[in-house]
């Protein structure tokens, strides 16, 4: 072939290529939104977040406007889809569902509409503090809406504690393990006596320590407190390596090994939202009516939940307002709990008496009225941007647990680590 | 050689008249250029203008959705000194190293019997092929059930044999034993078949002849066989080396994007994976992609050395011999 020809055809080609993307891009300038219809507007949500009878109402039209709405199920990696829309300016969706990590979002929070400018403060009594607290960044403005929570309490298998000789009412367990020494004694008695663990691995301790407290990884100026002296964090690491030494974790670090543990009866507790209820029901069927819920050691924590945001570029921001202030209004999210499941962010729900707790997976217990109380006790705290970058400590926990690591070189470990990394980003 | 000295003074006697052809050659052959201008076209645009980007997003700091930053080649300086980075280098070595050896050795033994006159040919080549295109994130969750700890097939097998259960899934060698034995289990069948077709490439001539010559069947097999498979197995070690140094599917949905106890099954690509999407620092997950481009090259110079030049003096050799004689 004649190599001249063939170098000014790539020549062209290229141009070509180039006039393509020229047009793609000039075509993504020009839709900031993705729907082009102007009385349409643009929901991005994941499966099982919201109501579909609710999405179904709002499709035709969403109440108190002349708007309808599009609710777009994205799948997958969520958090990437949405930034890589954001971040090209294009395609952005008028309404996001967000997750509890929204936190990740509050560098960039001029990208979204404050709420408190469409006046959010008249619904702000209606709301948990602590989960209305959880979507305001830094600066005070409110850019993640509350929607479902996830108060903690603690899951165990009454059978098995009256097997290992334990109390097996809820109340009276609540009581024997009230504080997190005391519930680490049940758990060694539930070992010696009926060769169970009380939670699959240390790790789950640290974390629901540290959902249980006010103070977490960085103060709201993202300064790090976990090195000080008696943090939350040390004192959630010193409880976990003291649950370690004592056996009472399962050592159990993939989750086909807990699941399975759930089934045989190896683990009889965990300590986890009240979203976990679902994902019990679906692993482990059988053990249905053995199941019991009891207060966290201390205190409840939350842990999961989710928010809606109206990102800056949306057609029409109080349409959509009206929109998610009508979705998670106290009847909606009441409804929205009947159907799938998601635990109200407002007190109001649990009051219109319309909310059914589940069947006899937890025997005679209401497992409404429980979590009802926890999340009035979730402490209200402060999630840091940077708090996806603390990995470390749950994976040298691990590494005390599963290899026996010295905690105190782990501990050393892992804050050199998390300081590496927040250096890196620019953080300190 | 001649033909290549003879082409310039082609062009330069031809020069003027071509200067003049040039634009008809586009016009005569546009349906061919058109036909294969979408590969092109998407390359420049879904291929090209990514690992362009890459680079340049490696100088960069960026989360994504907020201003970049000029950091020049600090990522880099990070990345040398990541005790993470290199964790994750040295996984993924040990892994490939793990995988790969028993794989292809596996995979000549497999090819070598189904080229033999069985029965059920086709049924065998299907059944090797088979691992290759099943899902790896169904057979991933298969894998933590059979090597899960407490409760997997291969400890409860153990144990009916008396022997200590192993902690496959949360001790740093049992991770990379694992997942070595999920990559042979995909990809023996794959290479079987590419060494099946060399084997049936081979002229069966030349083992006519060396049987009539009462070679022995080892001597057939290291005389004839494996010499003729090189190129064949070149290719092999090289997709090998490349799969294993982008080994991501299996570490991940085995354990989660953190890797697992110690880090023990972040591979390079997990960890560029981790940093560039969970933690959403893009600059650094570019650097670490280049570093891996740079590892990569360096084990394809070191495949080639050892496996292809060697074949390629053999050549240049045997036409030597052929134009002295």
């Amino acid at each position: 072939m004649d190599s001249l020809s063939r170098r000014r055809f790539l020549a062209g080609a290229a141009a070509l290529a180039g006039g393509a993307a020229t047009g793609l891009l000039s075509g993504c300038g020009s839709s900031v939104s993705i729907s082009k219809s102007p009385d349409e507007l643009v929901l991005w949500y994941w499966n099982r977040s919201i109501s579909p009878t609710l999405l179904g109402q709002a499709a035709k039209q969403i109440p108190g406007t002349d708007k309808r709405l599009r609710a777009d199920v994205i799948g997958g990696t969520f958090d990437t889809k949405l930034r890589t829309s954001l971040a090209g300016g294009a395609y952005i969706p008028d309404i996001s569902g967000i997750n509890s990590n929204c936190s990740l979002y509050f560098p960039s929070e001029d990208l979204f509409t404050d709420l408190n400018e469409l006046g959010a403060a008249e619904h702000k009594d209606k709301y948990f503090d602590w989960k209305w607290q959880l979507g305001t960044t830094p600066t005070g403005r409110l850019c993640f809406w509350p929607m479902d929570t996830g108060p903690t309490g603690f899951y165990y298998r009454s059978d098995l504690f009256k097997k290992a000789g334990l109390p097996e009412d809820p109340e009276a367990v609540s009581e024997a393990g009230s504080t997190w020494e005391s519930w680490i004694e049940l758990g060694q008695k539930l070992k010696k006596n009926a060769q169970a663990s009380i939670i699959s691995n240390a790790s789950m301790i640290f974390g629901q320590f540290i959902n249980a407290s006010p103070e977490r990884y960085f103060d709201k100026q993202n300064r790090p407190l976990y090195a000080q002296e008696g943090s939350a964090v040390r004192k959630a690491w010193d409880l976990s390596v003291q649950a370690i030494k004592a056996g009472v974790t399962g050592n159990l670090q993939i989750s086909t090994d807990q699941n399975s543990a759930w089934v045989s009866g190896k683990t009889a507790g965990h300590i986890e939202a009240v979203w976990w209820a679902e994902i019990l029901k679906d692993t482990a069927p059988d053990t249905s009516g053995h199941w019991r819920l009891a207060s966290q050691p201390v205190k409840p924590g939350n842990s999961g939940g989710s928010f809606l945001t109206v990102p800056k570029t949306a057609k029409d921001p109080e349409a959509a307002f009206a929109f998610i202030s009508w979705l998670t209004s106290p009847e909606n999210q009441a409804a929205t709990f009947n159907e799938i499941q998601l635990f109200p962010s407002t007190p109001g729900s649990f009051t219109s008496g319309t909310m059914k707790g589940g069947g006899k997976f937890f025997g005679p217990q209401d497992e409404l009225s429980f979590f009802e109380q926890a999340a009035k006790e979730v402490p209200t705290t402060f999630v840091s941007t940077y708090e996806s970058q603390v990995g470390a400590f749950a994976l040298e926990l691990a590494n005390v647990e599963t290899g026996g690591k010295d905690p105190n070189r782990a501990w050393d470990d892992a804050v050199s680590q998390t300081d590496r990394v927040l250096k890196k980003r620019g953080v300190i | 050689m001649a033909i290549a000295e003879q082409t310039p003074t082609t062009r330069l006697e031809q020069s003027t008249p071509e200067t003049r052809r040039r634009p008809t050659a586009l016009k005569k052959f546009w349906p061919q250029y058109l036909a294969v201008s979408p590969f092109y076209i998407l390359f420049l645009i879904f291929g090209l203008f990514p690992i362009l980007f890459s680079i340049f997003l490696s100088f960069q700091d960026w989360d994504g959705m907020g201003e970049m930053k000029f950091v020049g080649l600090a990522q880099y300086q990070y990345l040398l000194s990541d005790p993470r980075f290199w964790n994750a280098v040295g996984n993924t070595f040990i892994i490939w190293f793990l995988s790969t050896i028993p794989m292809l050795f596996f995979a000549l033994v497999i090819a070598f019997l189904l080229h033999q006159n069985i029965r059920l040919k086709g049924f065998y080549r299907v059944a090797f092929f088979l691992p290759n295109v099943t899902s790896m994130v169904a057979m991933a969750i298969v894998f933590g059930s059979v090597f899960s700890d407490s409760f997997g097939l291969v400890n409860s097998a153990l144990t009916a044999l008396k022997i200590e259960n192993i902690p496959w899934l949360s001790t740093s060698l049992g991770i990379k034993v694992t997942i070595a034995v999920m990559v042979i289990w995909r990809f023996t069948g794959y290479n079987a078949i590419i060494y099946l077709a060399g084997l049936q490439a081979i002229p069966t001539e030349l083992y006519d002849a060396a049987k009539v010559d009462g070679a022995s069947t080892w001597r057939i097999f290291s005389s004839i066989t494996v010499p003729l498979l090189r190129p064949v197995i070149l290719f092999t070690v090289i997709t090998s080396t490349i799969g294993g140094l982008s080994l991501f599917t299996e570490p991940q949905v085995l354990l989660g994007n953190g890797g697992g106890t110690d880090e023990a099954g972040m591979t390079i690509v997990l960890y560029q994976y981790n940093q560039a999407f969970t933690q959403f620092d893009f600059g650094y997950g570019s650097a670490i992609a280049w570093a891996l481009f740079i590892i990569a090259s360096l084990f394809a110079i070191i495949n080639w050395r050892l496996v292809g030049e060697r074949d390629g003096m053999k050549i240049r050799r045997n036409n030597k011999t052929e134009a002295g004689s």
